[in-house]
């Protein structure tokens, strides 16, 4: 069986591909972004002898009078009403929630919940609140970073190619066939492991791939992205897609086709 | 998905240093960077200077044990690992200077009662002990910028050796280090070039340590860090090699003289100037 092997390589930033000017302030620590003292000071800054200066790597943000630093690489931080998905690593050993919970969910359990509170050291409690929340059965995990999730209304999309995505805040991306009917009764409690045919696993490599090259050309993920993404992959091999020619070919389509449905 | 940064830097003088013989001057050896290789901890970086070289892990902020715990700021540790053995006295010692540097630039009164670790790992060492300092500040600062930790200012370790005739070599190697008659660490700021750590070993004069032009205190809220005091020439004929750590906190020393070559550029801002200048980015009020 041939294989192939490729050695890492610089690889050159998408937007001196484009052409265009991305117009982005990219600061270190340290840099001063402003000297005008008229601004508000948002995440990432310090005031420092009438300058505004930055105290994290990234680029800056401005939204009318307040000016921030979003950082490159951020660790999640939980905000109520966020959708998680996440797994059990330990649990309570409390009488009650032995009663309760042992049943229903385990240690290992992969779960989707909705984070109801945030504590002063950041540690959040999640609740399932409805059904669509509980045990993920069968699919795929994609692990990137936070700042990469876009923030929207709705984190479960039902995509049309075949597949539904749940869009996990805190990076983890959950890929899964669509089931067939909604199972109301059973709840999200109980894991559907019934065999998933060829065709949707081809879907879910598939749009696993398109996911690991968005984001490795740091684009937001959301489900507009991920489907153009993934209907500029289906040309080629879905093993061919994390080639990174190919990869940039894909995301530079899906870059054009997003900008002309905001243009 | 990983992130690479590599930024491969050799930056010579005009005066032409030679390839293998270096000349006086502001030439260093080879020296990259690398970001986020490590999946666990927040933020990570590897730094290899010369045949020096140093990996990074950056926690935190994160929960800190009550009885380390500081009630307005977050607590900084720093743990050296050496290539072979156990830590010892000496590390101890490189961890402190390294903790005290990262402590003067970290803003920790935005984490109060929260712990920011930094673990360093030698992963190959040319046997000079100053060589390490300086990468090792070098790592932590990568590592500390990945990890997206808000710092008043980047910092770099830079070494430099005197040898008997009074020229200053930047970043020896360890056959001109042990033929130096002075080796000495800094860490310097990015902000205003400002001194914020200082290890030296060795016999020099008032007039070799850099000038009081360039040293004062730290911008931005701090008080004076630096308080300035004459030089006591340090001996390491009889009493071996003294190493003083001098912290940004502690009393440092600077004395008239000509300035040493400025540190160089950052490795992340290879391009710094080019960078347009704060005229033409305005942000102009809506």
């Amino acid at each position: 069986m041939a294989m192939e092997m490729r050695l890492p390589v610089a690889r050159k930033p998408l937007s001196e591909r484009l052409g265009r000017d991305t117009k982005k302030h990219l600061v270190v620590p340290g840099d001063t972004i402003t000297t005008d003292t008229g601004f508000m000071r948002g995440h990432g800054t310090y005031m420092g002898e009438e300058k505004l200066i930055a105290s994290v790597a990234g680029s800056v943000e401005r939204v009318n009078k307040l000016i921030c630093v979003k950082a490159l690489k951020t660790r999640y931080i939980g905000e109520v009403g966020d959708i998680v998905v996440g797994r059990i690593t330990e649990r309570r050993r409390s009488a009650e929630d032995e009663l309760a919970m042992r049943g229903f969910l385990q240690e290992g359990d992969l779960i989707s919940a909705e984070v109801q509170a945030v504590f002063s050291d950041g540690a959040v409690s999640l609740h399932t609140r409805s059904l669509k929340y509980g045990k993920l059965g069968q699919g795929v995990l994609v692990q990137v970073s936070p700042s990469l999730v876009k923030r929207q209304k709705t984190h479960f999309h039902d995509l049309p190619c075949g597949a539904s995505v749940i869009l996990g805040n805190n990076g983890f991306i959950w890929i899964y066939p669509t089931p067939e009917h909604k199972e109301e009764e059973a709840g999200g409690f109980m894991a559907n492991l019934e065999p998933v045919s060829l065709a949707d696993r081809e879907v879910i490599s598939r749009l696993r791939n398109c996911i690991v090259s968005l984001v490795t050309q740091r684009m937001m993920l959301y489900d507009t992205s991920i489907l153009y993404c993934y209907e500029a992959s289906l040309p080629h091999q879905i093993k061919d897609i994390l080639k990174p020619e190919i990869m940039e070919e894909i995301v530079m389509e899906t870059r054009q086709r997003l900008l002309e449905q905001e243009g | 998905m990983e992130e690479e940064m590599h930024t491969d830097a050799k930056i010579r003088a005009e005066t032409g240093a030679g390839s293998s013989p270096r000349g006086p001057g502001c030439s260093l050896r080879h020296f990259a960077c690398e970001q986020n290789l490590l999946s666990r901890p927040d933020g990570s970086a590897s730094f290899l200077q010369g045949d020096t070289s140093v990996l990074a892990g950056v926690y935190g902020p994160a929960e800190v044990k009550v009885s380390k715990e500081i009630f307005n700021k977050a607590t900084l540790e720093v743990i050296l690992r050496p290539k072979i053995g156990l830590p010892g006295v000496a590390e101890k010692s490189r961890e402190r200077l390294i903790r005290n540097t990262c402590e003067a630039v970290v803003l920790g009164t935005l984490h109060p009662r929260t712990s920011i670790t930094v673990v360093l790992q030698v992963v190959s060492d040319a046997g000079s002990g100053a060589q390490l300092l300086a990468c090792c500040l070098n790592a932590a600062c990568m590592a500390l910028v990945d990890a997206g930790v808000p710092m008043r200012a980047l910092f770099c370790g830079v070494t430099c050796a005197l040898d008997s005739d009074g020229t200053l070599v930047l970043d020896p190697t360890s056959k001109q280090e042990k033929e130096a008659r002075a080796v000495l660490t800094f860490a310097v700021d990015n902000v205003e070039r400002k001194l914020l750590m200082s290890s030296t070993k060795g016999l020099f004069s008032d007039a070799e340590f850099p000038s009081s032009a360039k040293l004062g205190p730290l911008p931005g809220s701090s008080s004076a860090w630096l308080r300035p005091r004459r030089l006591r020439n340090t001996s390491s004929a009889s009493t071996g090699n003294r190493c003083r750590g001098v912290t940004p906190r502690a009393e440092t020393s600077w004395g008239r003289g000509p300035l040493p070559p400025p540190p160089p550029t950052h490795p992340l801002q290879p391009e710094a100037n080019q960078r347009p200048s704060l005229a033409s980015r305005s942000y102009g009020l809506m």
